[in-house]
């Protein structure tokens, strides 16, 4: 093991697509960098501005969310409103200073375990440029 | 401007018009907000400074949705009253609104550019073509490292008093997530970087209607409105969304793809 410096990544998947995508990769035994730590949810709608907030606070060096591609929606239009939550928070974190690189929104499909891998690659590459959260140094100890 | 304002109370009490009117009185040398009925002598009325009596007519309106009251009402009002329509908390039918114009030194103030309401008998003057200039120029031009520095600096003010929620037009929700342990622990102060803050202007996008309450409330003086104002401006660039629009409903709460 090196000692190089490693992102922390707050991974929040949808369980009809992007979980299944990821397990895919899994059952596929493709090789995908392990800095996201997945949490499941039953639609990347489910997933709101303070959960997003919470994980920057608490020292995620980057958030990911995986949802359906559009029109795939298990809950029909779920994804669309995932899109434009996840657009403005943007805008909102670089107002704050966080870059906006940070927070990423990707389709994935329950059969593309490929580009799951080949995604978590290029999010690890991204935020190992940017390196560690701003807000590391100032998170306090939560929860 | 005061005594026009006076003449059309008058009038619209003693027709029976409308039952109350909320407005500005002078207590002592002070301004309150008050309610004046048929009657009362309205000697005392004031126009300014502004306040939030959008919350008022709204709080009235649920205690008895038949009373029909009248309302003194400034551009930033009347937004208020119209975002508070959309989400059902007041009827618009029920409220007869005194529209009064805003001067260019207040409207400069608090960088609004539509300091008037929509209503045809207008008392004042409309200001049209104001120039407003780019406020946040100097922000605009800070890296992004700066921004962080900036805002720890303010946000290390808040005492989490609550006072921007609580004078807010827009803030009506039951529940509200600024007080949620899961987000916000009790007793930490100040609130740990940058939740309540963020969380708070990410609720108010697409419903700010840029009164400026929030920051003339705040005892820290935080500048709140900045964050208020650039996500307007990004509601629009994003969304084409212009809050106090009367038929359309914000973005956020719609399944349309953008």
């Amino acid at each position: 093991m090196s000692d190089e410096w490693e992102p922390k990544i707050v991974g929040f998947l949808c369980n009809w697509c992007c979980y299944a995508g990821a397990d895919m990769a899994g059952t596929s035994r493709m090789h995908y960098p392990a800095n996201i730590r997945v949490i499941r949810v039953m639609c990347s709608s489910r997933i709101n501005a303070e959960m997003i907030i919470k994980a920057f606070q608490t020292g995620a060096d980057a958030v990911f969310i995986g949802g359906c591609h559009p029109g795939d929606c298990h809950y029909v239009d779920g994804n669309y409103r995932t899109k434009k939550r996840i657009d403005l928070l943007k805008r909102l974190i670089e107002h704050i200073g966080i870059e906006p690189e940070r927070l990423r929104l990707e389709w994935i499909s329950a059969a593309e375990g490929e580009e799951f891998a080949k995604t978590m690659k290029e999010l690890r590459d991204d935020i190992k440029k940017l390196g560690p959260s701003p807000l590391r140094e100032i998170a306090r100890e939560a929860i | 401007m005061e005594d026009e304002v006076r003449k059309r109370i008058a009038e619209m009490l003693d027709s029976g018009e409308v039952t109350a009117v909320i407005a500005l009185k002078d207590v002592l040398g002070m301004t309150t907000p008050c309610v004046f009925k048929k009657g009362d002598d309205l000697s005392s009325l004031r126009l300014s400074p502004h306040y939030p009596l959008a919350t008022l007519a709204m709080k009235m309106h649920k205690m008895d949705p038949e009373y029909k009251i009248a309302i003194l009402c400034r551009g930033c009002d009347e937004r208020a009253l119209l975002e508070m329509a959309k989400r059902n908390q007041i009827d618009m039918d029920k409220l007869s609104i005194i529209g009064i114009a805003c001067d260019e030194e207040t409207a400069k103030d608090c960088n609004c550019s539509v300091p008037y309401p929509s209503c045809e008998d207008l008392i004042g003057e409309k200001l049209e073509e104001l120039e407003l200039g780019d406020a946040f120029e100097d922000y605009k031009r800070m890296s992004t490292a700066e921004k962080l520095e900036f805002w720890k600096k303010q946000f290390e003010k808040c005492n989490k008093c609550y006072g921007c929620r609580n004078i807010c037009q827009m803030c009506f929700c039951k529940d509200c997530e600024l007080e949620n342990e899961l987000w916000l622990k009790k007793g930490r102060l100040p609130p740990d970087f940058p939740v309540y803050h963020l969380i708070r202007a990410f609720h108010l996008a697409g419903k700010c209607v840029g009164c400026g309450e929030c920051e003339s409330a705040c005892p820290a003086g935080i500048p709140l409105m900045t964050i208020n104002r650039l996500l307007r401006d990004d509601m629009k660039e994003l969304f084409d969304y212009v809050v106090g629009n009367t038929e359309e409903v914000n973005p956020l709460y719609t399944k349309e793809e953008f």
